[in-house]
C-alpha cells in the first residue's frame, strides 16, 4: 500500500504559526511578490464568507472587505513540488505497528493534530492522495484497488493536477467529475488536451502503481586502506589512493549521486595524522577528474602513512543540464563561481561591487562606492 | 572590517570610488605641473576647474590638469585650493 498524508493549506497553517488568532478569521494567503495576484489557500471563515482559494486578490477583497492577506512564511522552505502532502510505502511500518490503520495513526499523530493532517491508502499513489483529500482532519481512509474506480468516480475534477487552461477547457465540455475524464477514450483526450490531458487521464483511471521513491539523506561514505608497514614513497600512495577512488565511487550507497565534497587523511607514523579536503567545482563522478583533484595533495604527505583514508564529504543528486540555457545564464553561472573561488581564497570582504550613488557629480570620488559583497 | 564583540554579524564600510591620493608635484609660476610623482610632464593635455559645496562647511575648490608624462603614462592631478596639496585621481 502507498500511504500519503496531507495537510491541506499547508502554507496558510505554517504562515499562521505566528499569528495563531488569525486562524478563526477571515484570512488568505497572498500571493508572492512577481507571481499572478492568486490568492493561496483560504481559512474556513474566508471560505464560508465567499472566498475561494485561486481567486483573484481583487475579487477576493471585493468579496470579502475583512479578509486578511498572510505572508508566505519565507522560513518555512519545502519543495514546491508536493507542499503539505508526504507519501510513503506501509508495507514496511506495519507489522513494526501491527497493522496498516495503526501506522497511519501514528504518523498522523507525529504530524500532530494542530495540523489537521489526514491520511489516505491506496495501492496507486494518486489513489493514496485522493484518498487523504476525501478523509476529515484526523481521519484514515483506505481504498481498495477493486473500489478504486467507484471511489474516484464521483470525486472533482479540482483532484487531478494539470494545467488550468486544460481544466478550464474540460469544465466547457461538461467533464467535472474524476469519473467523466476517465471514460472517455485515451487517444481522444490526448488529441484534444496534448501530453497534459493525456496524463491527467490516466491519473483519472488511478493512475500507474509506481513505487515510492525515497529521499535519500546526504550520508558519509568513508573507505580506509591500512598498510602492513608504513609507506612513504608516493608512487605506491598514488595507486593506493586510486585503488581507494575506484572503490569509494563503486559504493552502492553513491550510485547515482555526484560527489562536490571530499576528503584525503592519513595516520601517520609516529602518531600525526594529516587530511586535505577538496570541493569540486562541478559535481562529477569521474574517476580522473576525483582523482587529479586530491591526488597532487599526497606530495604534501609529511611522513610516511600507515593508513589512508579517503570519504566523500558532501554528495548532490547531480545537476540538470539545460537544452537551451537561458541568455547569460551561463556566464553568470561563471561569474558566480569565480568570485566564490577569489571569496574562499583571500577571504571575506575581497568582493566588491560598484555602486553608482551620484554619478552627475563634478566630484570624481563622490559618484560611486565601492560594497563589499559576500553572498 | 569591524566585529561587534558578542555579535556574529560583521559590518562592513563602503568605500569611496576614485579617492584622491596625495601626489609629489612641482608646478611653474603659473600653476601648471612640471613633474608628477618624480616624473617629467610631456604635455599638459587639458585644465580646468571644480569649485563645489561652497554653501557647506566642507567646500570643494580644485584645479585640475590632465597630464601625459614622459613615460608616456596619462594622469589627472588637481591642487586643493583649500588645503593646497597635490593630488592624483582617476576616473576624473
Amino acid at each position: 500500500m502507498i500511504a500519503c498524508l496531507l495537510i491541506p493549506g499547508f502554507e496558510l497553517r505554517a504562515a499562521l504559526r505566528k499569528q495563531p488568532r488569525l486562524a478563526l478569521r477571515p484570512a488568505a494567503l497572498s500571493p508572492a511578490a512577481g507571481t499572478e495576484a492568486l490568492l493561496g489557500p483560504v481559512t474556513a471563515e474566508a471560505e464560508r464568507l465567499g472566498v475561494r482559494p485561486g481567486m483573484r486578490l481583487g475579487e477576493a477583497l471585493a468579496t470579502c472587505p475583512e479578509l486578511v492577506l498572510v505572508e508566505q512564511d519565507s522560513g518555512f522552505a519545502v519543495d514546491p513540488s508536493g507542499v503539505g502532502s508526504v507519501y510513503f510505502e506501509t508495507r514496511g511500518v506495519e507489522r513494526l505497528y501491527g497493522g496498516l490503520e495503526p501506522a497511519l495513526r501514528r504518523a498522523l499523530a507525529a504530524v500532530g493534530t494542530a495540523w489537521d493532517p489526514r491520511a489516505g491508502a491506496a495501492q496507486r499513489r494518486f489513489a493514496a492522495l485522493a484518498a487523504a483529500n476525501v478523509a476529515r482532519p484526523g481521519q484514515i481512509l483506505v481504498v481498495s484497488d477493486e473500489r478504486l474506480q467507484d471511489f474516484l468516480a464521483p470525486l472533482p475534477l479540482e483532484l487531478v493536477p494539470m494545467e488550468p487552461r486544460r481544466r478550464a477547457e474540460l469544465h466547457e465540455l461538461g467533464v467535472k467529475r474524476v469519473g467523466q475524464l476517465a471514460g472517455l477514450p485515451g487517444s481522444a483526450v490526448a488529441e484534444r488536451l496534448g501530453p497534459d490531458g493525456r496524463r491527467a487521464w490516466g491519473l483519472a483511471r488511478g493512475g500507474k502503481a509506481a513505487r515510492v521513491r525515497g529521499r535519500r539523506p546526504p550520508a558519509e561514505i568513508v573507505e580506509a586502506l591500512e598498510f602492513p608497514e608504513a609507506i612513504g614513497n608516493e608512487l605506491t600512495l598514488r595507486r593506493a589512493f586510486g585503488a581507494l577512488v575506484e572503490t569509494l565511487m563503486a559504493r552502492p550507497e553513491r550510485s547515482g549521486r555526484f560527489v562536490r565534497k571530499l576528503a584525503l587523511s592519513a595516520r601517520l607514523v609516529g602518531g600525526g595524522s594529516w587530511r586535505r579536503s577538496a570541493t569540486l567545482r562541478d559535481p562529477t563522478t569521474e574517476l580522473a577528474r576525483i582523482k587529479a583533484a586530491l591526488g597532487s595533495k599526497l606530495a604534501d604527505l609529511p611522513a610516511p602513512v600507515l593508513e589512508l583514508r579517503l570519504e566523500l564529504v558532501e554528495l548532490t543528486d547531480g545537476q540538470q543540464l539545460e537544452l537551451l540555457p537561458a541568455a547569460g545564464g551561463e556566464l553568470d553561472v561563471r561569474l558566480r563561481e569565480g568570485l566564490r573561488q577569489v571569496r574562499a581564497s583571500t577571504g571575506s570582504g575581497s568582493v566588491n561591487q560598484v555602486v553608482e550613488v551620484a554619478p552627475w557629480s563634478r566630484i570624481p570620488e563622490t559618484r560611486a562606492l565601492f560594497v563589499p559583497r559576500d553572498d | 572590517m569591524v566585529a561587534y564583540p558578542g555579535d556574529t554579524r560583521v559590518v562592513r564600510t563602503a568605500g569611496r570610488l576614485n579617492e584622491p591620493r596625495p601626489a609629489l608635484v612641482e608646478a611653474r609660476v603659473d600653476g601648471t605641473p612640471v613633474r608628477v610623482n618624480r616624473l617629467p610632464v610631456e604635455l599638459v593635455r587639458e585644465e580646468w576647474r571644480v569649485v563645489d559645496r561652497w554653501w557647506t562647511e566642507e567646500p570643494v575648490a580644485r584645479r585640475y590638469f590632465e597630464v601625459v608624462l614622459q613615460s608616456g603614462e596619462n594622469a589627472v592631478v588637481f591642487r586643493d585650493e583649500t588645503c593646497r596639496c597635490w593630488f592624483t585621481q582617476r576616473g576624473a
